[in-house]
């Protein structure tokens, strides 16, 4: 028998039944390796489906599967944890022909890959409001917040985050996708066990970039101010603690 | 636990509050670690919750211990984690590969029962006891293709890996069905030939034929066939009680179905601990 068992046969289930010659061939070979072939391809398809279901709310389970069998090829698993398989999904719908038709594919399921990462971040507790009661507008510049594990964010050219939120469940997804022309952001939140999501703007997606980069409570502000003059930033702020977008006030040292 | 483990079910996320509040003696519950390796959330918490008050099985399907090369450490540190936050009562995996030179299939791939194969995956399956610090179970996977070139079948290649690691065995009887059919071998003398002191636990699954093929495939999307069910009577009267598991893990039926293929185990497993 010559060596290279493993590699041989996964050159069969790719379509080269001949390289595991030594091993088997013909009619149960072709019929065997088919069924490794199947299996190997829906098991990447379901979990492409679990992890990007607006995504699959939109092209449905057949059109999704197709494109995971295509994704995987360009992208297979690298870990046997598949939790966390999918990060290239959303650029490479970009590049996917049959998702041309659908520009707002890829903004979905970057949005569903966020939800993802907030669902599986460490625990951590909120900041709690009564923790802001030492701070005053002079020591801005001493402070700075700390995210939340599970806060995730991210901007968008049009109004994908709407269109994100229109399409979860319970209630059904609407007849006419509509995607409005309006820049908008997205952040998730868990503070708890449950997952919120609330659309943002550019003033306040500046400043929970801020704060993730480490910068100081005024440097986030002065960026959220730049993003969007006029922003009511004390009204923004006490949201997103309110929210549990944050675990920490700590002194910059 | 001071109660003995009788049959458990595969634990699944849309069962949660249910398995939380059922008080079945002897239940237990299987959890596929790769649905857990998270570093907080939700899932976790709601295993938290399980293992509070259920014994609760550990079933990976993806450290690829038939590989030609060591079992991933990272895998296998993420598995060491869940191993001490949860003190499962059972850990098991698979007589199958998955994963080469970091590209993961997610199936259970064969492979040639050679001696050198034997050795390999010995190792492996030494590595994984020495991190995790305890004995595991190791599965016969379905099988779909007839290999040339086995040293050993599939009993004798699991006795010696028992005899060679203390490693138990985790015995599908819908695997060796379904095996049985498609390699062409009797599942009655593959069950009798199986050294009783070594299984730790059962796999009861369904199974359906494939499309195309005289191939039966265990799709564990079905109730466990009557076939089966026959095969386990035969391997439990010969072999005594073994915690064994309804296993389920596609087109999940509501949470009472389940339990009440669950219930025909636990009275047979019952009625033989009077026998034994
Ligand atoms: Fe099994």
């Amino acid at each position: 028998m010559p060596d290279g068992f493993h590699d041989r046969f996964l050159a069969a289930v790719g379509g080269d039944e001949a390289a595991l010659a030594p091993w088997c061939a013909g009619p149960a070979a072709s019929a065997g390796l088919a069924v490794y072939r199947n299996t190997t391809a829906k098991g990447a398809a379901d979990a492409l489906a679990a992890q990007f279901p607006t995504v699959e709310r939109v092209v449905g389970p057949a059109w999704l599967a197709a494109a995971a069998v295509a994704h995987a090829a360009d992208h297979p698993p690298r870990t046997a944890s598949l939790l966390t398989y999918g990060e290239a999904f959303g650029g490479w719908l970009t590049t996917f022909p049959p998702a041309a038709d659908m520009p707002f594919l890829a903004d979905l399921a970057r949005l569903d890959w966020l939800w993802t990462g907030a669902h599986l971040a460490a625990d951590a507790p909120p900041l709690e409001a009564t923790a802001l009661a030492r701070l005053t507008p002079e020591s801005f510049a001493r402070y700075r917040l700390v995210l939340h594990p599970a806060t995730r964010f991210a901007g968008f050219d049009d109004g994908a985050p709407s269109l994100w939120q229109a399409l979860q469940p319970p209630g059904d997804p609407p007849a006419d996708l509509e995607l409005g022309d309006a820049p908008e952001g997205l952040v998730f939140v868990r503070p708890g066990l449950d997952i919120d999501h609330r659309v943002i703007g550019a003033g306040t997606l500046a400043f929970l970039a801020g704060c993730g980069a480490g910068e100081s409570l005024a440097a986030a502000a002065m960026d959220a101010l730049a993003a969007e003059p006029g922003l009511d930033l004390s009204t923004v702020f006490a949201g997103l603690v309110a929210a549990g977008a944050f675990t920490e006030l700590r002194t910059l040292s | 636990m001071t109660q003995p483990l009788t049959a458990g079910v595969s634990l699944k996320p849309q069962h949660y509050a249910d398995a939380l509040a059922c008080r079945a003696e002897g239940l237990w519950f299987e959890a596929h670690p790769e649905n857990y390796m998270a570093a907080g959330g939700p899932r976790l918490a709601w295993l938290d919750a399980i293992a509070r008050d259920k014994p609760i099985s550990l079933h990976g399907v993806g450290l690829s211990l038939a590989a030609d090369e060591a079992p991933d450490e990272d895998h296998l540190a993420a598995l060491k984690r869940l191993v001490d936050r949860y003190q499962p009562a059972l850990v098991s995996e698979h007589l199958a590969w998955s994963m080469r030179r970091g590209v993961y299939a997610p199936d259970l791939l064969p492979f040639p029962r050679t001696q050198a194969a034997l050795a390999r995956i010995a190792d492996n399956v030494d590595r994984m006891q020495e991190v995790l610090g305890r004995r595991v179970l190791i599965e016969n996977p379905s099988l779909y293709l007839p290999l040339e070139g086995h040293d050993l079948g599939e009993v004798a290649f699991l006795a010696a890996l028992s005899r060679r690691t203390g490693c138990g065995l985790l015995v599908d009887v819908n695997n060796v069905f379904v095996s049985a059919h498609n390699l062409g071998f009797s599942a009655e003398a593959y069950l009798d030939a199986l050294p009783a002191e070594a299984v730790g636990e059962i796999h009861l699954a369904g199974h359906a034929p494939d499309a195309n093929a005289d191939l039966l495939i265990d799709t564990h999307g079905a109730p466990v066939a009557e076939a089966v069910w026959r095969l386990y009577g035969r391997l439990i009267a010969r072999i005594g009680q073994r915690p064994t598991l309804i296993e389920r893990d596609d087109d999940i039926p509501a949470f009472q179905d389940l339990m009440a293929e669950r219930e025909r185990a636990h009275a047979l497993l019952t009625r033989e601990t009077v026998d034994a």
